[in-house]
């Protein structure tokens, strides 16, 4: 057989299996791809938070194919078309390649010795304003050990990680709400609900495989409804049955509107409120526990919110918020509720997640297959790395946080610290810090060097002109950045380190649904680029060598200290990081955080062999280790042992779950006479994130070539704008150029528009607002006030 | 040379349906499977990689076609990703 008909062949029978499988769900997975001379091995997609499982394909030392992995539960076998180029993503013609440092603008090439020793030493000149900004790219051990070198070493707690732009709304909402992080469904909801409710979210486009996986149960005839509450159509919209399009910053009197039908109408679940919830409304200022209140002041509070009163504030018809009330009301049906940056990116994220739990809770909507109200990420780890692994400035590994005694004291017991060794202030969240890197130091610019790992904040972060940009103008600013292209971050940092990608190391994620996965290293990385976790080690090493007293333990070995055969493994050196398996090491001590609240993780080796399993991951009776499906509910959960639903870490310590009310409120910044325009920021199906890996994809490149703003025909019409035409979107803060894309793929109102941020030749963020969520502190993507210009000809005075 | 392996789910309406196969088996680049209900496995060859992304894109606009997922891809016969 020829290569080329042997290629074929493998092609349709991964194709055959994937369509058996979707039509026959009882069908067992096939295996890996043909074998011929090219080498396979599990991986999870290096994209989004969807966990996807792939089989990478290995030949002369380079990755060349790429199958969906029909083992794998998430995707069974199937892939998005970014999945489907993941492998492309490695082999962008321009790689970093070597530690470079800017001298007089320019970049020179540098060693890493000399790269590692710049770093250590301004980390030892002033610690306090030494800060790391990481990633939801992260791996699990490489966000544990830059979380270890900051809060165990530098002891400042000054490392956040772009997460806190993306999912820290989720968080609070979670932890205010049931007392602990993280979803208590998982992706089996999306197989057994009757409706699917989409809250700002696009899936189609964002989720593409999980989307999947509900409209092939359509194929398979099986009835779901999906309702899509969004601020502009989108391709998820093209799916639903039910469409409700609301003014931005009024989805919480949406929510407050079924929570009034629910209560009025008295189908809210009785029994599963009085058993397994208390109510709760605000302070000033805002705080996770708030206060307590009665059914009567809540039912009370939600008066306002008729269906007459939210038409009147959402623009949304009130036979539709009935229509969500009466569902909502109804036992025999199952929902599952979905969102990811629409309710997240939000200056009431806290609020609106309250709420959306709220109403699932209120309706009793909960604990039973089909029946959750579940966040999704955007990030491949922000779940593993992020929330679990406790690298935002206040956490520490495990769910515990900085300003407890009894979880630091913990802490240092497992990470053998001297008692007290840890700070109980927490470092700076995201903006803070960025804001503070961009201030002299007398004017309260504390923060002097930041070290960037496996993100782009230079075209991620919000109000960049503001928050980015102003730092490299300030002498003694210093910025470091690891990556593996050269980004708009990049090209604006001091020193760049070239970093290893997905399958050129190890590496452990955690996706949305607590499933956490494992790769190993299939190929090397080009050039002199190294492991990220390999970085943080060697800084951590030069600083113990230049005798930064936090580098040691309270026995005085190196924290990072690592033993084989009863040898120490010098892991520091490249030459020998790979003597030993770094990520093993530093996963087995992070697992004995995961205990404390129930976020149990199996040995590393379980992992090896499974494609990711769901905490908590607890030990049987026979040895084998059992994943969790559904939190909180007794049928599943080992730590749910009194009621059917047991909520364990309920903030009022009596099992309970809190439903909050939280009125509607205007936000910081709408549409006026000068800048009439809502702007609206996001994803496109094509690309991920800022661009870094798939514009280097011919292919997504090609299919996606340029960010755009989406805007009415109305309002181009009005404004004399043609298709394609180059336009202006300018705020109080900033303007971009950008053709105008009318009646595209997304479709906003009148008065709307939506702009893509992938695009590094049109850097939205230089726009954006920075207003933030006051709990979470996470700002507002999706709201800010802009208007849109006309592009003067040459030759004209504006 | 650029081989994937889809799966194309097609519209419930059997005219539809017609409608989307016709054109499959009118495409001398694409290979068609033996069905399940309504995934259809399939097979595509094109020259290049941006020929292949293209036809994707347009398969999944295709009258009769509700959904493309892609299955497999094997991209060791082309010159790889560039800047």
């Amino acid at each position: 057989m020829e290569r080329r008909d042997f290629l074929k062949a493998s092609a349709m029978a991964a194709a055959t299996a994937a369509a058996t499988r979707a039509f026959d769900k009882e069908s067992h997975a096939a295996d890996a791809p043909g074998k011929d001379d090219v080498r396979w091995d599990k991986a999870p997609c290096r994209f989004c938070g969807t966990g996807c499982h792939v089989q990478v394909g290995v030949k002369g030392g380079r990755v060349v194919a790429i199958a969906g992995d029909q083992k794998a539960e998430v995707n069974k076998g199937l892939l998005c078309v970014k999945g489907y180029h993941v492998g492309l993503a490695l082999y962008g013609g321009d790689r970093l390649t070597r530690p470079l440092l800017k001298k007089d603008g320019v970049f020179k090439p540098i060693s890493w010795d000399e790269a590692i020793d710049i770093i250590a030493r301004r980390a030892l000149a002033n610690p306090a304003g030494f800060a790391v900004y990481g990633s939801g790219q992260w791996t699990i051990p490489e966000g544990y050990a830059a979380n270890k070198l900051v809060k165990a070493g530098l002891t400042s707690n000054q490392i956040d990680p772009n997460a806190r732009l993306c999912m820290a709304s989720a968080v609070t909402g979670f932890i205010s709400t049931y007392g602990v992080d993280e979803p208590a469904g998982c992706y089996d909801d999306l197989d057994r609900c009757d409706v699917v409710i989409l809250w700002g979210n696009n899936p189609a486009e964002m989720h593409p495989v999980l989307f999947s996986r509900i409209i092939d149960r359509r194929s398979r005839g099986e009835e779901v409804t999906l309702i899509d509450i969004n601020t502009r159509r989108t391709r998820s919209t093209a799916f639903c049955q039910h469409a409700l399009t609301f003014k931005p910053n009024t989805d919480l009197a949406i929510a407050l509107g079924i929570m009034h039908l629910l209560v009025e109408k008295g189908t809210y679940d009785k029994g599963f409120v009085e058993k397994f919830c208390n109510f709760r409304q605000r302070t000033e200022p805002p705080t996770l526990d708030g206060k307590a209140m009665t059914f009567e002041e809540f039912r009370k509070a939600l008066g306002d919110y008729t269906p007459e009163k939210v038409e009147e504030i959402s623009g949304v018809p009130a036979e539709k918020i009935r229509l969500l009330g009466d569902l909502f009301g109804r036992r025999d049906l199952k929902i599952t509720s979905l969102w990811c940056m629409g309710m997240n990116q939000h200056t009431r994220g806290t609020a609106i997640n309250d709420l959306v739990h709220g109403v699932h809770l209120l309706s009793g909507h909960f604990g039973k297959p089909g029946d959750a109200p579940t966040s999704l990420t955007g990030q491949p780890s922000a779940c593993g790395t992020v929330r679990e692994v406790g690298t935002l400035a206040h956490a520490l590994p495990g769910g515990l946080v900085v300003t407890k005694d009894e979880h630091r004291k913990e802490a240092e017991e497992i990470w053998n610290l001297p008692a007290g060794r840890i700070n109980p202030k927490p470092g700076y969240h995201t903006v803070e810090m960025w804001r503070r890197f961009c201030k002299p130091a007398d004017q309260g610019g504390d923060i002097d060097t930041i070290w960037v790992q496996v993100t782009n904040p230079g075209q991620s972060l919000p109000n960049t002109n503001e928050i980015f940009y102003p730092s490299r103008k300030i002498p003694g600013k210093f910025l470091i950045v690891s990556d593996v292209y050269p980004t708009e971050t990049v090209r604006n940092a001091d020193l760049v380190l070239p970093s290893a990608m997905w399958v050129e190391k190890n590496g452990m994620v955690g996706n949305s649904e607590r499933r956490t996965q494992q790769w190993f290293k299939m190929v090397e990385p080009p050039g002199e680029a190294r492991d990220d976790c390999w970085q943080l080690i060697a800084v951590a090493r030069r600083l113990f060598e230049l005798g930064h007293p936090g580098m040691k333990d309270k026995d005085g070995n190196f924290l990072f200290s690592m033993r084989k055969d009863g040898r120490e493994v010098p892991v520091w050196d490249f030459k020998h990081y790979y003597d030993i398996n770094v990520d093993q090491q530093l996963f087995e001590e992070y697992r004995k955080f995961t205990r404390f609240k129930h976020k149990d993780l199996a040995p590393y080796d379980e992992y090896t062999r499974a494609r990711g399993l769901r905490w908590p991951v607890v030990q049987q009776k026979d040895g084998s280790w059992r994943e969790t499906r559904f939190r909180f509910a007794r049928f599943d959960d080992p730590y749910a042992v009194k009621e059917e639903i047991q909520f364990y870490h309920s903030v009022t310590k009596d099992d309970r779950a809190l439903i909050w009310f939280h009125p509607q409120e205007p936000a910081p910044e709408s549409p006026d006479k000068d800048y009439p325009f809502w702007l609206c920021t996001g994803r496109v199906v094509e690309h991920w994130h800022t661009g870094t890996m798939t514009m280097r994809i011919p292919q997504l490149r090609t299919a996606m070539p340029q960010a755009y703003v989406e805007m009415h025909r109305d309002d181009a019409r009005r404004l004399g704008i043609s298709n394609g035409e180059v336009v202006i979107v300018e705020s109080r803060r900033g303007r971009v150029e950008m053709p105008a894309w009318i009646d595209g793929r997304g479709q906003p109102p009148p008065g709307s528009l939506f702009v893509p941020f992938f695009d590094e030749t049109v850097l939205i963020n230089r726009v954006t607002l920075d207003a933030h969520d006051p709990l979470s502190k996470q700002p507002d993507y999706k709201k800010c006030a802009v208007r849109v210009l006309r592009k003067e000809p040459p030759g004209r005075t504006p | 040379m650029m081989i994937s392996g889809l799966v194309v789910t097609l519209a419930e309406d059997p005219r539809q349906q017609t409608l989307a196969l016709d054109a499959l088996r009118r495409d001398a680049r694409i290979q068609l499977g033996e069905g399940a209900g309504r995934k259809l496995p399939v097979v595509v060859e094109t020259t290049t990689a941006e020929e292949s992304t293209a036809l994707v894109e347009a398969l999944g606009c295709a009258a009769g076609v509700d959904f493309v997922d892609v299955i497999y891809v094997d991209f060791s016969g082309t010159s790889g990703a560039g800047a």
